[in-house]
């Protein structure tokens, strides 16, 4: 989850527009190029399966991970998603939805 | 939507008691209500946005944000601190009032932006800080969201 959220930020900042509302707000964005670290940071420690899994989902599709809410993957809305499952080296069990494929994740 | 729907008195706290960066960070966190991964969680991703430039605008104001997994609608709290915190802010100066935002990174409403601006807007409305300073309730503070915010 903490990969796709550096994604999704590292490509808010390549948006010239948003970048320039951001300005205009009065925040600073002075080290942008820092993002760059944090991903490799982050994706130095992923599990390589996971890692594997989550670059082979980002070909197909903008955003790897789905929130599942009442059985229904997010990403596809399909009932009662979940397919396969991938137990990282920490003891992670990972979920994949069974119609697209996609990381879910649960939302509290 | 006007800012003052976002608050309620339990995403407000006018006594925020952290000594650096950091802790105020956890303790904005703590009024959204999340479980402990997800507080983590959203931790990490607010210090790798502080770390591409700080969200101290000044004046006494910062506003950390981010679009995280960890929330599935916009989220925001306010923080006051009497003493202030160094933030990093633009003019150096301590940062004594917090805004936090949050958001899903695709939301059908598409609030984030706009509610950012008006929170940096509201920031820069005539007198703010004396009048945070001296709220002496969270219902004076969600009364003065209605006032001033649009």
């Amino acid at each position: 989850m903490f990969l796709q959220d550096l994604l999704t930020l590292k490509k808010e900042i390549q948006d010239f527009q948003v970048v320039e509302q951001y300005e205009e707000m009065g925040f600073a964005l002075d080290k942008k190029e820092r993002i760059e670290e944090s991903i490799k940071e982050v994706t130095e420690k992923l599990d390589p399966e996971l890692y594997h899994r989550f670059l082979q989902i980002a070909v197909k599709y903008d955003r790897p991970l789905a929130p599942v809410k009442n059985g229904v993957c997010y990403g596809c809305f399909v009932s009662a998603p979940t397919g396969s499952k991938l137990v990282t080296e920490h003891q992670d069990i990972i979920e994949f939805c069974n119609h697209c494929g996609r990381i879910l994740y649960h939302i509290a | 939507m006007e800012l003052k729907e976002l608050f309620t008195a339990a995403n407000v706290s006018l006594d925020l008691k952290a000594d650096n960066k950091d802790e105020i960070l956890l303790e904005l966190i703590d009024l959204l209500q999340l479980d402990e991964k997800a507080r983590e969680m959203l931790f990490k991703m607010l210090k790798k946005r502080e770390n591409l430039g700080s969200t101290g605008i000044g004046k006494g104001f910062a506003i950390p944000h981010c679009r995280s997994l960890v929330v599935d609608k916009l989220k925001v709290a306010f923080g006051r601190h009497a003493e202030g915190i160094d933030f990093n802010s633009i003019d150096g100066q301590p940062a004594h009032f917090f805004f936090l935002i949050v958001a899903p990174p695709i939301e059908i409403s598409n609030f984030y932006l706009p509610v950012l601006g008006k929170v940096a807007q509201f920031c820069k409305s005539p007198d703010i800080e004396d009048k945070l300073k001296n709220l002496n309730s969270v219902e004076e503070y969600l009364e003065l969201l209605g006032t001033i915010s649009n």
